[in-house]
Order: C-alpha cells, then sequence, then structure tokens
C-alpha cells in the first residue's frame, strides 16, 4: 500500500520567537565579553605569551617589540632571526639598536614639537614567546635599555582571560 | 437574560521584526568589541648589566643595612639570597606539557626524559603514538611545572612533595589553582609513595566540605563549601617560594630596599619561568623587580 504523503499548509508563517531567544542569549554573553576601553594592546602572530597574574593594562600606545621563535620584530618588521641572537656573544643586539634609536629621535623631535619634555625614558612593551630562552629576552630588553627605551614592560596574557 | 460569553480573539503575535533588526545591528558592534583572551603588561626595571659604571667611576659604598634580596633559579633549584647570605635550595622537577598537534591531546615528561629522548634522534611523543618535531619542540610545550622535591642530601634524588589544591579546571582536566594551608601556614602536604614520589600518598586527602583552609593571599582563610572543587597535586616550587617571599617582606618592611628583588637566571632558562617568578614577586609585595644573568 502506497505511503500517504503528508499536506503542509502552503502559508506556514515564519516564527521569530526562537530567533529572538537566540540572540537575546548572544545579546548578554556579547555584553558581560565587552572590553568598553578598547585594546591598546594587540597579540603578535606566531607566538604564546605567558599567563600572569598581572591586571596591569598599557595606558597609552607604546612601541612594541616581538621575540617570537624565528625573528625579532620591531614594529611588524622582522629585523633579526632569532637564532643570531642566541648565537651572538655581545649584548648589544645591533640591527635592533639602530632603528630603536631611530625610532627614539623621531620621538624626541615629536615631543619637542608638541613642547613636551623629551629627555623622558621612552616607553616600549616587548612581547616574548613563552618558551624563548632568558638569553634572548635578556639581549633584547638591554637593547631596548641601550637605545633610549628604559620603561620596559612585557605583555602577558592574564590568567583566566582576565575574569574575577 | 443570560450574559454572553465573550469569544476569546485570536491572540496576535507581536511584531518582532524591528527588535531583530536592532539585535542584527547590535550582536556585530559587540563582536568588534569583545575580547576572549585580555592582554596585560608586567612592567620591570633595566638589567644591572645595562646600567653600566665607567672605568673611571668609583661604585657606591654597599649600604650594610640593605636587605639586598635576589632569587635565583638554575637547572634543578630555586634560591633566596640576602645579605650575602642563601636559604635553603628549594628543589624541583621540571615537568613539561605539551598538546600534541596530530590528536590534540595533552602529554606530561619530566624535562630530562624529554631531552635523552631527543638526544637519541627522536622526538617526543605523542598519545597516538606519533612524534613531535624534535627541532621545534621547545616551542610546543603548553605548561611548564616545577614540582617541589624533598631532598635528605644533594645526592639524594628525592620525593616529589604532594600537597592540597584548589581545582580550577573541570572534571575531565583538573587544574590545580592555590594551594592550601593550614592555621600555622603550613601546606596541606606529604611526600610521595614509590619511585621518586611519583604517586599520590593515600594519607593525604583533598580538604572536604566544613574544612578551614587558607591560601598564601592575605585573609583568604575560609570554610570549604559544598560545591568547592579540591584536589591534591604535587606542590609547585613557586607556591614554596611565595610563602618565603611573602615571609621575608612582612619580616623586613622597615628597610629602605624592602619592595626590591633581583631575580637571576641562567641563559637558558625559558621566559614562562620568569614571568611566574616576577608574578610571586610581585603578589609578596616586591614592587622593583630587576633581571640579572647567573654568572653576569
Amino acid at each position: 500500500m502506497a505511503r500517504k504523503a503528508r499536506k503542509y499548509s502552503e502559508d506556514v508563517p515564519f516564527s521569530l520567537t526562537s530567533m529572538m531567544d537566540m540572540m537575546t542569549i548572544i545579546l548578554v554573553f556579547m555584553i558581560k565579553n565587552m572590553d568598553a576601553e578598547g585594546q591598546l594592546l594587540t597579540q603578535a602572530e606566531n607566538l604564546i605569551l605567558p599567563i600572569s597574574t598581572s591586571k596591569v593594562q598599557p595606558k597609552e600606545v607604546s612601541l612594541t617589540v616581538v621575540v617570537d621563535a624565528n625573528y625579532v620584530i620591531v614594529d611588524n618588521e622582522k629585523v633579526v632571526p632569532t637564532a643570531d641572537v642566541l648565537a651572538q656573544e655581545d649584548l648589544l643586539v645591533t640591527k635592533v639598536d639602530e632603528i630603536l634609536k631611530d625610532r627614539r629621535a623621531i620621538e624626541q623631535e615629536h615631543a619637542l614639537k608638541m613642547g613636551l619634555p623629551a629627555d623622558e625614558a621612552g616607553h616600549i612593551i616587548v612581547q616574548i614567546d613563552k618558551n624563548i630562552p632568558y638569553d634572548a629576552m635578556y639581549k633584547v630588553m638591554a637593547t631596548c635599555g641601550f637605545s633610549g627605551y628604559t620603561n620596559i614592560a612585557f605583555a602577558v596574557m592574564e590568567k583566566n582571560g582576565g575574569e574575577e | 437574560m443570560a450574559k454572553q460569553i465573550k469569544k476569546p480573539g485570536k491572540v496576535e503575535e507581536p511584531d518582532l521584526l524591528p527588535a531583530m533588526g536592532l539585535f542584527t545591528i547590535l550582536i556585530p558592534m559587540l563582536l568588534t568589541m569583545t575580547s576572549f583572551s585580555k592582554l596585560a603588561i608586567v612592567e620591570v626595571n633595566l638589567p644591572e648589566r645595562s646600567q653600566m659604571i665607567m672605568d673611571n667611576d668609583v661604585p657606591p659604598p654597599p649600604d650594610e643595612q640593605a636587605l639586598n634580596l635576589s632569587l635565583a633559579i638554575a637547572n634543578n633549584y630555586l634560591v633566596i639570597g640576602a645579605r650575602g647570605g642563601f636559604q635553603p635550595n628549594v628543589y624541583f622537577k621540571e615537568m613539561w606539557t605539551f598538546r600534541c598537534k596530530s590528536d590534540a591531546q595533552l602529554v606530561t615528561y619530566a624535562m630530562e626524559d624529554v631531552k635523552t629522548t631527543v638526544e637519541s634522534g627522536h622526538g617526543p611523543k605523542c598519545k597516538d603514538g606519533s612524534e613531535m618535531d624534535k627541532e621545534k619542540y621547545l616551542y610546543e610545550i603548553e605548561t611548564i611545572e616545577l614540582w617541589a622535591i624533598q631532598k635528605e642530601s644533594e645526592e639524594d634524588p628525592g620525593k616529589v612533595i604532594w600537597a592540597a589544591y584548589k581545582n580550577d579546571g573541570s572534571a575531565e582536566e583538573a587544574h590545580a589553582d592555590s594551594a592550601y594551608v593550614d592555621g600555622a601556614n603550613n601546606f596541606l602536604s606529604l611526600p610521595g609513595e614509590g619511585v621518586g614520589g611519583l604517586q599520590k600518598p593515600a594519607a593525604l586527602k583533598a580538604p572536604t566540605p566544613g574544612m578551614a583552609v587558607a591560601t598564601l593571599q592575605p585573609n583568604s582563610a575560609r570554610t570549604l563549601k559544598p560545591g568547592d572543587k579540591t584536589m591534591v597535586y604535587p606542590l609547585s616550587a613557586y607556591d614554596l617560594i611565595a610563602k618565603d617571599l611573602i615571609a621575608i617582606h612582612t619580616q623586613f618592611i622597615d628597610l629602605d630596599d624592602v619592595d626590591n628583588i633581583i631575580i637571576v637566571a641562567n641563559d637558558d632558562t625559558q621566559f614562562d619561568k620568569i614571568i611566574q617568578l616576577m608574578d610571586r614577586a610581585k603578589e609578596a609585595g616586591f614592587s622593583k623587580i630587576n633581571l640579572a644573568k647567573l654568572g653576569g
């Protein structure tokens, strides 16, 4: 016996109620996770930052140096391979130092034009992969100091995603 | 005359389309403003060696009253030094946890076992039998744990110390968060059983609801509630050092340099370990952190 096909009404109204429920849940979730202050610091690619209990947020946009497994990157520009930094004996990473000194000179010039004190120490944020050896980190940090960037901060990932 | 009963009219659904339009605008806007992992910064003072003294400069005389606190991390121990002396070494066993790319499973090995495997020409093994890249495995470490070791002598391989912890993870993937201490500020801990103390001691039980416990944080004493998750896990050497740092900061609070600490490390110490030590130092009250090299 042939099975009887069920008949459907042709004008079924589209129910928005379930869609509204879904949207409300998403909206509440989004509001909970919203960061109204915005991000002054974004994580570089190809590296994992260490997790820390620190909750200190950067107060201004600063020059960023990134040290990942492959390169030392200054302001999104690959400067020197990390392996070369590890291999060198000297504390000063010359190529990084040259770029940082140029940037520092520009910053000081800009400060003078704005009528701000130009001799204040420069601010720099260093993003380092959590598995990078201390030797590379120490050399990059010392180079920042030599170039006039003595206010150094390390970027870290807040523990539990920053949740209280 | 009988009252005519009103027939209920057809219930009309409210017009949800305008609300839907609003939601469609709000959700993408909030999505752009959402941060799922939040970044922060840790401020640090310059390395000691970069603050060079010129040849003709006379170095300042050493301050006899200064604390001169340093925290050194070597290959298998942590040690606190002050005023030319050192506290007993806090020995640890370094454990590396990798998340394999092949099966997304976590595998944990002792650091020396990984190094032996790599020296024999292989990469660390995953649960599915595949091997990690032996050239890049160092950058695939997900977590580094320093399990505190109890040693009787320098030659003694020692036993892993186990302690009661707050479980911050799920039932499937437990995660030790803060170590519990008793009223006398001692960790609820015991040395492990078996070779190297790698087995959980049977006598040590995870704290149960109703027990009064505290963590190293100030004013953290409380009674455990039924929902609180606890676990027994190897005691972290970071926690042992944190306890000593808190005690030192409290004891020498009147000194001028009580907020200063120098963290000293080997060339091959991973950056993650430096950050963990900096965190513990900051939490203990040391706000001015310097970094220096061992033998540098």
